[in-house]
């Protein structure tokens, strides 16, 4: 029985709601390998994974600097094996050593914050790609993965053609036009996704993905996009009424241990979003209130809609000299009044989120007032 | 209609995808790049034709006219050789070579084959950039240069790119003789070596790895340098590459006998620095005024250009593409002369060879030889 620290910094007992269970597809002791395991999400997983009684886990990080966080845990598990290894998955031989016997893969690592284009792809598609084809042809024995689970986004949805309104869910379309989207986040996840299922299927490896609406929590002190932007020097609310699809770091990391380990559910899509979603209005008032206070500026739906029109009519009859970063396919991801579900996630995983709206949000707001990022 | 090609399917590349697009008479017929993904999505967006994981393919299958290089810079003279040997014209991104004598080489070869080079200088071309050399091709300077300052900074605690290069001990710029300083200082030696007459100048440089990045663990990389630069002809020259000084500096200083001009790139500004002096107080009242009329005339000026919609970031890249395509087709004289590449690569190979205390690979003047004697 070891103690682990959860991401508020309590202390805990191994032994609780997260013990493994008879419909699980692993055991304690299988090899489980972890990418970006010492991300914002990443670090919370390994916790959950270890909460669960996991043994054996090999978590890769890109930058040493963060393998600390790591080692530590390892440090406060006891007799559980943590592997810590610094590596880039677009090395191949770092692929190949990561990948080694794993039996479960969690691929969190992926470009994030990058605005070029080729940057995120190349850190999103050709490194998942790398680490596929590493774990389905191993140098060396027998393949043993047996399921690869990635993380992508909500962003990757199209919504245009629905009504003000509508339910985005597993069901929705995939934006087709993915350079199109305006930005090179959606644009890697997109592809991510679609790599992942061209090489999964080609190499027969069963596959799940999940799509998280936007994670928040303590280390990601930034007001969601879905809120508004502060790109002209005022706040400018564009959310307003719409429902946020936000969902708590630690419930994200549940669902996404859980993808792993369900039987029956490969090559399923999953998104994650908590329950009583606040408006954005409602976020705003209470980031003022418990973060700090600031002037922002409220813009109806029309109006951010007119505006994406133009500046994307305009990107394109100036030839790129404003790039199209606002355009009518971002509106309808981003400030469309769109309705979420987390019902496929329930009723599939066994998923409920362990941390209700208004506690989760209480955590966030004391990090950001507290600098704790 | 000039049919081109892009070898190298990275961040740059998407800069030249742009910029090509927008000229007429041209059309980017395929591209390649040793990871094939990398290849297919840079074919997608902006959608081009064929798409490529090896160089041999596409210079057979597609026979392009130019290749654009927008690989990593070792690999810059290996590829512009073999497209060169295919018959091509080529631009390669800066740093144009890893050394001086590469760059002679291809140059060499070049000329034997009847074809042309550029490097990827494109910052020599930007709207305020052409208005300074204008202005200095005018005499407003009074006669050569007597003295410069190049700035060019960059924020490298706020950049994707240095988490990329920061967290991975095998990145490729890390390989370079001169690592970061080889993949960005270009634009700023080549705005010195354009106004340099001689050949052969001595150079002295210092650099250190900043206290910022040796706080985070990081004692390998050298982002902090400064040189000095003396040509045959008594230019001399101030060089400043800092990560950690704000702001930021994109400057060119141009000082001559009479006047001085100055160009700040990221503002996109000119300013005429006047030699001589008002008499008495009139010192301390004109000059703020005629300056803030400057800076106005730069504003409408600026103003202008992006309402005429002729003010893109990449516009530099632009006007060097269009001018070394038109130097293609007319025979008109190249954008960049090959002596300031060759000058601009001979600098450079100095620097680094004092950096790393050991002599550059074709150079045979010992570069630590030179400092006694300007110093003395």
């Amino acid at each position: 029985m070891h103690n682990v620290t959860d991401s508020n910094g309590n202390g805990r007992s191994l032994q609780n709601e997260f013990a493994l269970s008879a419909g699980e597809l692993f055991g304690p002791d299988d090899p489980i390998l972890i990418t970006g395991a010492s991300g914002f999400i990443g670090i919370r997983l390994v916790r959950n994974l270890l909460d669960r009684g996991f043994r054996n886990l090999r978590c890769l990080t890109r930058l040493p600097g963060k393998a600390a966080k790591l080692e530590a845990l390892r440090d406060h598990a006891g007799d559980t094996r943590i592997q810590v290894l610094t590596g880039n998955l677009l090395a191949r031989e770092d692929c190949a050593a990561a990948t080694r016997d794993v039996k479960l893969i969690y691929h969190l690592a992926a470009g994030r914050g990058e605005k070029s284009f080729p940057d995120a792809y190349m850190n999103s598609v050709v490194a998942t790609r790398n680490l596929i084809e590493a774990a389905a042809e191993p140098a060396s024995g027998p393949r043993s993965l047996q399921r690869l689970v990635t993380v992508s986004s909500f962003a990757v949805y199209s919504n245009r053609h629905k009504p003000q309104g509508n339910l985005l869910d597993e069901s929705c379309s995939i934006e087709a036009q993915a350079h199109l989207c305006g930005d090179a986040y959606s644009f890697a996840k997109i592809k991510q996704d679609e790599i992942v299922a061209e090489y999964c299927n080609r190499f027969g490896i069963p596959y799940v993905i999940v799509r998280p609406g936007y994670v928040l929590g303590p280390g990601n002190p930034a007001i969601t996009g879905r809120v508004g932007i502060g790109t002209f020097g005022i706040f400018m609310h564009l959310g307003g009424f719409n429902s946020l699809p936000i969902t708590y770091v630690d419930n994200c990391a549940d669902a996404i241990a859980l993808a792993g380990l369900k039987r029956g559910v490969e090559g399923q899509a999953f998104n994650v979003v908590d329950d009583d979603l606040p408006s954005s209005w409602k976020f705003l008032r209470a980031y003022k209130r418990n973060v700090r206070s600031f002037k922002s500026i409220y813009v109806p739906h029309w109006l951010s809609y007119t505006g994406c029109y133009l500046w994307e009519r305009y990107s394109t009859w100036s030839e790129g000299q404003l790039d199209p970063v606002f355009n009518h396919r971002l509106w309808h991801r981003y400030w469309k009044r769109t309705r979420y579900s987390n019902r496929k996630l329930k009723t599939q995983l066994g998923w409920t989120p362990k941390v209700d709206m208004t506690e989760g949000l209480r955590r966030y707001f004391e990090s950001c007032g507290a600098g704790r990022v | 209609m000039l049919k081109v090609g892009i070898v190298g399917c990275g961040k740059i590349a998407d800069a030249h995808a742009a910029q090509i697009g927008r000229i007429p008479g041209c059309e980017i017929v395929a591209v390649c790049d040793r990871e094939p993904l990398m290849a297919r999505q840079l074919a997608e967006r902006f959608p081009i034709r064929r798409h490529f994981g090896d160089l041999n393919q596409l210079l057979e299958q597609s026979r392009p006219d130019v290749i654009h290089i927008t690989t990593p810079p070792q690999s810059h003279f290996e590829i512009a050789r073999q497209c060169l040997e295919a018959g091509c014209h080529v631009y390669v991104e800066k740093p144009f070579t890893l050394y001086e004598e590469e760059a002679r080489r291809l140059i060499d070869l070049a000329n034997a084959k009847g074809l042309k080079l550029t490097a990827g200088h494109d910052h020599q071309f930007s709207h305020a950039a052409l208005r300074m050399r204008a202005l200095a091709g005018s005499g407003y300077l009074g006669g050569p240069p007597v003295h410069m300052e190049s700035y060019y900074c960059y924020e490298l605690g706020a950049s994707d790119y240095a988490g990329a290069l920061l967290g991975d001990k095998k990145h490729w710029v890390r390989r370079l003789p001169g690592k970061l300083l080889h993949n960005i200082i270009s634009h700023g030696i080549a705005r010195i070596a354009e106004f340099l007459s001689g050949a052969d100048p001595q150079v002295i440089a210092h650099g250190f790895t900043s206290p910022f990045l040796k706080s985070l663990g990081e004692n390998e990389i050298i982002d902090e340098l400064r040189v000095i630069v003396c040509d045959e002809d008594s230019h001399t020259a101030y060089f400043t590459f800092s990560s950690q000084m704000r702001p930021s500096l994109h400057q060119f200083r141009l000082y001559g006998p009479k006047n001085g001009l100055l160009l700040d790139l990221h503002q996109e500004t000119v300013i005429k620095l006047r030699g001589g002096r008002y008499k008495s107080y009139a010192e301390k009242f004109v000059p703020p005024v005629t300056l803030a009329g400057q800076y106005l005339g730069n504003l409408k000026t600026n103003l202008g250009s992006f309402l005429a919609n002729d003010f893109h970031m990449k516009s530099g890249m632009k006007y060097l593409i269009e001018s070394f395509y038109r130097s293609i087709r007319e025979n008109t004289p190249l954008p960049i002369s090959y002596r300031e590449i060759l000058l601009t690569a001979r600098i450079m190979d100095d620097i680094f060879a004092q950096l790393n205390r050991e002599p550059a690979r074709g150079v045979d003047r010992g570069a630590m030889r030179l400092q006694p004697a300007l110093i003395d």
